[in-house]
This record gives structure tokens, C-alpha cells and sequence, in this order.
């Protein structure tokens, strides 16, 4: 697959500083389990976590640590095992839909628009989520009330910005609006993760806000 | 330095370990050999920089010495690993004390970073290429970081040791958040040329 849209580059240096929020890396993660091109530019920005180790000032450990790590070496090696491409997920996301894309229960949100919720990150701010745009529908106009990174796992849609096919990832700020059209001959699914520090009543609510504007 | 290590009675190694060692043949002595006078030449070079990461996080000394603890024992465990991906040594410690951050702080549920490196080792891409020379790559970033402007810098190092989410280094510095991106795409692109050597 041939990805057109990448992540701006200081999310990509915040993903390899590991100081995203749990839902952005997720989504980030997901990306780049699509894009050899993507999983470069991460393994190089890592030595520039790299370099800053190797000229980080020294802190004296306590006495005996050596000795301490010495005696507590034992003959366990951990075998990562290479994955097994199965299923029509990427790694990164196939813990959060085990019956696959074809499996969610989805919630109807709007004409031609409906949504499936995958959880909120552990610090309560930003929420995880499916979203699914029928055949050449649109979906209401709107922006984001934070950082919105949005993923392509089936289908197209068209905005200002070009045509986002499987892979490509949209990274909007706040200041950004626009109004994806789905690309007619398939349902475009997405995942997204949006940021929720606003103040509504309810979380669905609060997380459709940005969204549809309510 | 490495004079208690050379008497060690427990390592049984017989080579011992020579300062101008590279780090990186050292990982490799750990991962083909289990050679732990290499790892404890790398904990000697490395565990007190990564103390002060620990630090800066906010651990407390004890806690700070139990995640340098946990870093080498991974290290230990996940050498094999290592001769199979390209990198520095200080590349590859720096991620795995990046992971052990991340769980130490909750922060995430799942495992992205492991995914990727699974799907990392299945992939076709050429592996173990100009590992002698990634040492070399890494002088040479560390001197074009000292290059980028004050500014530059500090955006830098409060993302990557001092694990700041890029909201709370604007808080911290007054700047707009946008502000901080743009310095931060400012510096990769200064930094660019150096890191792309490491292909």
C-alpha cells in the first residue's frame, strides 16, 4: 500500500519521546503497522533519543547496583516471535476488536454516518473511536476541539486536503475544519482519536461534539 | 572503572573488557555470548544517564534505581533481539527505557511499541547493516543537537528526557503549543542530514 498522507512530524518525535496519549499512540501505532516509510522515519527520530542518552548527565547509583543486577541475571530470554500477518487488522488494534471490522456493533450518529466506541485513554483525555461514512455521504462540517488524528482502514474520503485511502492518517489541529466526503463504491471506516477536555454532559456527547458540532 | 569487573569471580568470561570497547560490540558480546562483563561495561556507561532520566520524571531515588535495574535485566533478555534491527546501542536502551517509563506511568494499556517491533523482525527489510558505524551516527547527532538554537534545544530534551507531553512543555516554557511543534519540526529538519546516515 502506497501511503499519500504521513503524521506531521513532531507527532511522529512525541510518539519516540513515548509522550503521546495512550488513544494517539494507539492510532499512531496502527499507521505505522501500514507504513515501512513511516516505521523509518520513527526508527530515526529514536537516535535522537539516542544521542540525548549518551550525553545525559550521570547520577551515581547506589552502591552494589552492579551487583544487584548480576545476581538477579538469570538464563530468561525474552523471544519476541515475529508476527504472523492474520485477521484484517493491523497489531496494534486487533486487542481492541477481536471479531475483526466485520464484528462491530456499530451506533447509528446521523444520516449515513454511524460510530462504534473503542474506549477512552487512561488519563480521561481523548477517546478512542470507529467511524464509519457511507458510500459518497458527507459528514457535517466541523473542527476539532484539540488534536484530531484520523486513520483509514477501509475505503476513501475526499477533503480540502486530498483523497485519504487505506493508511493515509489525517493529523488536524484545532484551528483546522473541513468536511470529509466518503468516496462513492465503499463505506469508508476510520479510526480516530479525538481529544475530549470539553465540557459537555455526557462523554458520548462530549466526544460527538467535535465531530458533528452539537 | 572496570577493574572490579575484570576480578569478577561469577562472570567466568575470559575476555575482559577494553575502554575503547564501542558500544555497540558490546550489546553484541551480550547478545551471541551472554557476556556479562559487556553488559556491565554498558550499566557502567549507561545506568547512571538513565538514573537521571528516571530522575527527571519525578521517581523517587529508589524507584529511579529499580527502573535502571529493570532496563539492564531487559537489556540482558532482549539482546538477541537487538543484533537483528539497526541502531546504536544508546538508540536501543533509550527505547526500552522509553517503554519501562510508559508502564511505569500506566500510560498505556495496550502494547504499540512491542506490535511494532514484531511486525519490525517479520518484515523483509535488510537488517544488521553498518551496525559498527551507527556509534559514529550517533556523535554526529549529538553534535548537531548542540548545534540547533537554545530554543530548539530545550524543546527537544523536555520532550524526549524529560517525557513532557508537548501541551505541558508550552505551559512550562509560555509559549503557544503550536510553538512548540514548529520548533520541534525545525529541529528534525536541522537534524535531518545526520539522521538519515543511519539508513
Amino acid at each position: 500500500m502506497t501511503i499519500h498522507h504521513h503524521p506531521d512530524i513532531a507527532t511522529l518525535m512525541a510518539f519516540s519521546a513515548g509522550t503521546l496519549d495512550e488513544v494517539y499512540t494507539t492510532v499512531v501505532a496502527t499507521h505505522l503497522a501500514m507504513s515501512e516509510g513511516g516505521r523509518e522515519t520513527v526508527k530515526r527520530i529514536d537516535a535522537i533519543g539516542g544521542a540525548l542518552l549518551a550525553t545525559e548527565t550521570e547520577e551515581t547509583l547506589a552502591a552494589g547496583s552492579l551487583d544487584r543486577l548480576l545476581s538477579a541475571l538469570d538464563g530468561d530470554r525474552i523471544e519476541v516471535v515475529p508476527h504472523d500477518e492474520r485477521g484484517d487488522l493491523p497489531l496494534p488494534l486487533q486487542s481492541f476488536l477481536p471479531r475483526g471490522l466485520d464484528g462491530v456493533r456499530w451506533k447509528w450518529t446521523g444520516p449515513g454516518v454511524a460510530t462504534a466506541d473503542l474506549g477512552w485513554s487512561k488519563s480521561g483525555h481523548s477517546r478512542l473511536m470507529l467511524l464509519r461514512v457511507a458510500a459518497g455521504r458527507r459528514v457535517p462540517e466541523h473542527g476539532h476541539g484539540g488534536q484530531e488524528l484520523t486513520l483509514i482502514l477501509r475505503g476513501a474520503y475526499k477533503d480540502r486536503f486530498g483523497v485519504f485511502a487505506v493508511g493515509d492518517i489525517a493529523d488536524h489541529d484545532e484551528d483546522v475544519e473541513h468536511q470529509p466526503i466518503a468516496e462513492p463504491g465503499e463505506d469508508c471506516i476510520c479510526l480516530v482519536a479525538v481529544d475530549a477536555k470539553l465540557t459537555f454532559r455526557g462523554r458520548l456527547m462530549r466526544a460527538l461534539q467535535p465531530l458533528f458540532g452539537l | 572503572m572496570y577493574a572490579v569487573l575484570m576480578s569478577d569471580p561469577e562472570s567466568g568470561q575470559p575476555r575482559g573488557i577494553d575502554i575503547m570497547d564501542e558500544p555497540n560490540d558490546l550489546l553484541m558480546r551480550v547478545a551471541h555470548s551472554q557476556d556479562k562483563f559487556a553488559l556491565a561495561a554498558l550499566f557502567n556507561l549507561y545506568g547512571p544517564r538513565i538514573k537521571s532520566m528516571m530522575l527527571k520524571l519525578g521517581a523517587s531515588d529508589a524507584l529511579a534505581e529499580d527502573l535502571v535495574q529493570e532496563t539492564f535485566l531487559t537489556v540482558w533478555r532482549k539482546a538477541a533481539l537487538f543484533s537483528s534491527q539497526r541502531g546504536a546501542a544508546s538508540t536501543w536502551i533509550f527505547t526500552i527505557a522509553r517503554n519501562l517509563r510508559i508502564d511505569q506511568l500506566r500510560r498505556q494499556s495496550n502494547k504499540p511499541y512491542e506490535d511494532l517491533s514484531k511486525i519490525e523482525l517479520a518484515s523483509d527489510a535488510p537488517t544488521g547493516s553498518f551496525l559498527a558505524e551507527q556509534h559514529q551516527v550517533i556523535d554526529r547527532v549529538t553534535i548537531a543537537l548542540g548545534a540547533l538554537s537554545v530554543e530548539q534545544q530545550e524543546v527537544v530534551r523536555l520532550s524526549f528526557i524529560h517525557d513532557l507531553p508537548h501541551a505541558e512543555i508550552a505551559t512550562r516554557i509560555g509559549i503557544p503549543l503550536g510553538t512548540v511543534k514548529s520548533r520541534l519540526r525545525l529541529a528534525y529538519e536541522r537534524l535531518r542530514p545526520m539522521l538519515e546516515d543511519l539508513q
